[in-house]
């Protein structure tokens, strides 16, 4: 029985996510379920270097717009399709973790995120500026026929729901075999006490860069699924510093270094954001923004650890 | 286990929207603006203008503008237009959503919006996925009414025209008053806005057959800029068109001072020259600049229901009507006006009403010649801009003639000279 509980309540979460848009028809409750799990998988991939190696990262919007940018430019510029730039954005994403990561993982704690900070705002500032890639105006990808193939569809949102839901999964199992392999122990060790770690032989500086790969790669995966799915994009809505923050908060609440906190977390932050602005925001006095950071601040004071802990045995004292 | 299901219950509960019964007899309009973030005060004013529209589609007044005269639209039984508001805080993908929730949900039978052009892009892109007919209003980015959008139809003039604007007042002036322009010099700002503006003032010069001597961009937010107006000295030009926000607005006015350089004219490309702290900040310093706007108060003096208008607003709100209110208030005109000639609601016949627009410019409070959009693009081709000169500290219009309440000063004093 032990080990069952946690198989069962999968298996339901599971069944949730194939049925859900069964239930809600609309476009706008599915708009907000694709958002959530957009938000789980980014959070997903920041857990990797900030939950479980514990460095903080605020630069990882950075990968978000080099995804996006990506397979953006390809289809533009070459045609190609939206999944090889997909694949191209990992890849750059991936060498941006590298050289950001080789140099920065020298500096300690709050260093590192203030660095991030700085990579994030040249990576903005560079796309702002390039003309080749729209500059500041964006680029608007082609409306092309709907199909898997040009991961485009344009009458229902149900294809690109399942989309998201595939990528969300492929990020968890990540996630989860990097938390029972050796590279999950080497984080956490290197989390909780890197002299120690350094001291029992594991490479700091290494394993701290493939923490980092993980993540970028993941996010730059979320950035292409976001150009495909509102066929605009910026640099201030796809490498903003903000969504680096918002990506953080989410894991925050949830819960930090858990494999489903970034989930509780984005089940929670994305419809609260939705609703709030929904139902009060067309006054226009920003009483949504007031509700939601007072909620923010209740979760903060009353479970710093994250909202994670509530729902599992471990909190309960149960073994 | 139970607190699992007690999460479940939390999120179904969250999830499960209501959508609220419609009154038989009105017509709803969505309206997408930026109510809260960095341009939220823009997004109160443009909201506070469509609905003053409202106000005047729905009761009588006696005023010579479109539905003004009867409650409702006639032609739909004196239906009363509702308009249902949404925020997109200035984010594109909250724009998208927010358009597809008032369609699906709110069955608004056209939309308003969006004010930041990038919004505008993914908001008119869900209108276009479900055939719902959406008029911009104050977005000026050429782009926009590029895209071949069949239900997207732009009300104001945009960047491009309003850049071509500043060529259309040269060569009018040249007949007048007989003046003499050798060449022009580029001066702007090094982000969109700036960068943008330059190419579209390099392209009118180009066709204008006037010379370009020169650009020179510096980087936003400067607080040094000698260097860069010696170049522009060096230049010899007798006119600088000039991009600049309001802090650089005021160091290079400072700085022109400094170095004593005056050409014939500074056009600037309004932005930081119409900001109320431009002629706050320098007094009579600001004199003498001649700038482009979409509106000004003065315009009162030719349309006189400019004037009313501009008092109610003033009356309702306590903020004074400026370009982006006025231009919100036109839109939703526009678009009662298109439906009242459509005699329905089905999409399909407002954008054949759309399509068959004309709204004369007397009967509108934006200096527009009218509105009447072009077939293929959906542009409004009668819109216009106006240029504006500070005399005494005041914003006047000078351009076009048939709208001047003064007459334009030319060249600009020499500055031991004032």
């Amino acid at each position: 029985m032990k080990n069952k509980l946690p198989v069962i309540a999968f298996l339901l979460f599971f069944c949730c996510l194939i049925f859900f848009p069964l239930v809600f028809k609309t476009p706008f409750p599915r708009h907000v379920l694709i958002m959530v799990f957009l938000y789980a998988t980014m959070g997903i991939g920041w857990n990797i270097i900030g939950g479980y190696a514990g460095q903080v990262s605020f630069g990882n919007a950075a990968f978000f717009g080099v995804g996006a940018y990506s397979s953006a430019i390809l289809l533009v510029h070459f045609g190609i399709s939206p999944w090889v730039g997909m694949l191209v954005g990992v890849l750059l994403s991936a060498l941006l973790a590298v050289i950001v990561g080789y140099p920065c993982f020298r500096l300690q704690g709050h260093y590192f995120a203030i660095a991030t900070i700085a990579v994030g705002e040249i990576v903005m500032v560079a796309f702002l500026n390039w003309n080749f890639a729209g500059a500041a105006v964006g680029i608007y990808l082609p409306i092309l026929e709907q199909s898997l193939k040009n991961f485009e569809f344009h009458t229902s949102k149900l294809p690109y729901y399942y989309i998201i839901v595939c990528i969300f999964l492929f990020a968890l199992a990540v996630c989860y075999f990097m938390e029972k392999s050796r590279w999950g122990y080497y984080f956490r060790a290197i989390k909780n006490d890197p002299d120690g770690a350094c001291s029992l032989g594991i490479n700091i500086r290494k394993y701290k860069l493939y923490a980092f790969i993980l993540s970028a790669v993941i996010t730059s995966i979320c950035g292409t699924f976001y150009a495909q799915y509102i066929l605009y994009i910026h640099p201030s809505s796809t490498m903003d510093l903000m969504m680096s923050i918002q990506i953080c908060i989410i894991v925050l609440i949830g819960g930090l270094g858990k494999l489903f906190g970034p989930v509780l977390g984005a089940i929670i932050f994305v419809p609260l954001t939705e609703l709030t602005r929904v139902y009060l925001g067309s006054q226009g006095q920003g009483m949504d923004f007031i509700i939601y950071a007072l909620i923010i601040m209740v979760i903060a004071i009353m479970r710093p650890q994250g909202l994670w802990g509530v729902f599992s045995r471990e909190a309960r004292g149960t073994r | 286990m139970k607190r699992f299901c007690k999460l479940f219950c939390v999120v179904l509960f969250v999830f499960s929207i209501v959508s609220v019964a419609h009154a038989e007899n009105e017509v709803r309009i969505g309206v997408i603006f930026p109510l809260t973030g960095s341009a939220a005060s823009t997004g109160q004013v443009l909201l506070e203008g469509v609905k003053l529209a409202t106000d005047i589609i729905n009761n009588k007044y006696k005023l010579n503008m479109p539905l003004a005269a009867t409650e409702g639209l006639p032609n739909l039984k004196g239906a009363k237009i509702k308009i249902i508001v949404a925020d997109h805080q200035g984010k594109p993908e909250i724009g998208m959503a927010e358009a597809e929730r008032l369609i699906t949900q709110e069955k608004v039978v056209a939309i308003i919006g969006c004010y930041n052009s990038a919004i505008t892009a993914t908001a008119s892109q869900a209108a276009e996925r479900y055939g719902i007919p959406f008029l911009n209003d104050s977005s000026t980015s050429p782009t926009l009414t590029e895209r071949g959008f069949k239900w997207f139809f732009r009300a104001t003039p945009n960047d491009d025209l309003l850049s071509e604007n500043f060529y259309n007042f040269l060569n009018d002036l040249k007949k007048k008053k007989n003046i003499k322009i050798n060449s022009i010099a580029l001066f702007s700002e090094n982000t969109l806005f700036g960068a943008d503006s330059v190419k579209f003032q390099q392209k009118y010069a180009d066709k204008y057959g006037y010379t370009v001597n020169g650009t020179v961009l510096y980087p936003a937010k400067s607080t040094q800029l000698t260097s860069e107006i010696q170049k522009l000295k060096s230049y010899n030009s007798s006119i600088v068109l000039q991009t600049s926000y309001i802090a650089d607005a005021i160091l290079s006015m400072k700085t022109y001072r400094e170095l004593n350089y005056a050409p014939d004219a500074i056009l600037a490309n309004n932005a930081g020259f119409n900001d109320p702290e431009f002629v706050k900040t320098l007094g009579n310093d600001a004199n003498f600049i001649i700038s482009r706007e979409v509106w000004a108060k003065d315009l009162a003096n030719v349309k006189p229901m400019i004037k009313t208008i501009a008092d109610m607003f003033q009356k309702r709100t306590g903020k004074t009507m400026d370009g982006s209110s006025s231009r919100s208030f036109t839109a939703m005109i526009v678009l009662a006006d298109a439906i009242n000639r459509a005699r329905s609601t089905e999409p399909e016949k407002i954008h054949k009403a759309l399509l068959e627009t004309d709204i004369k410019g007397s009967q509108l409070i934006v200096p527009w010649d009218g509105v009447k959009f072009d077939a293929k693009t959906h542009q409004n081709v009668l819109g216009k801009g106006i240029i504006v000169q500070v005399q005494n500290g005041e914003y006047y219009t000078v351009w076009p003639f048939n709208l001047a309440t003064k007459e334009v000063v030319w060249p600009f004093p020499k500055w031991d000279k004032r």
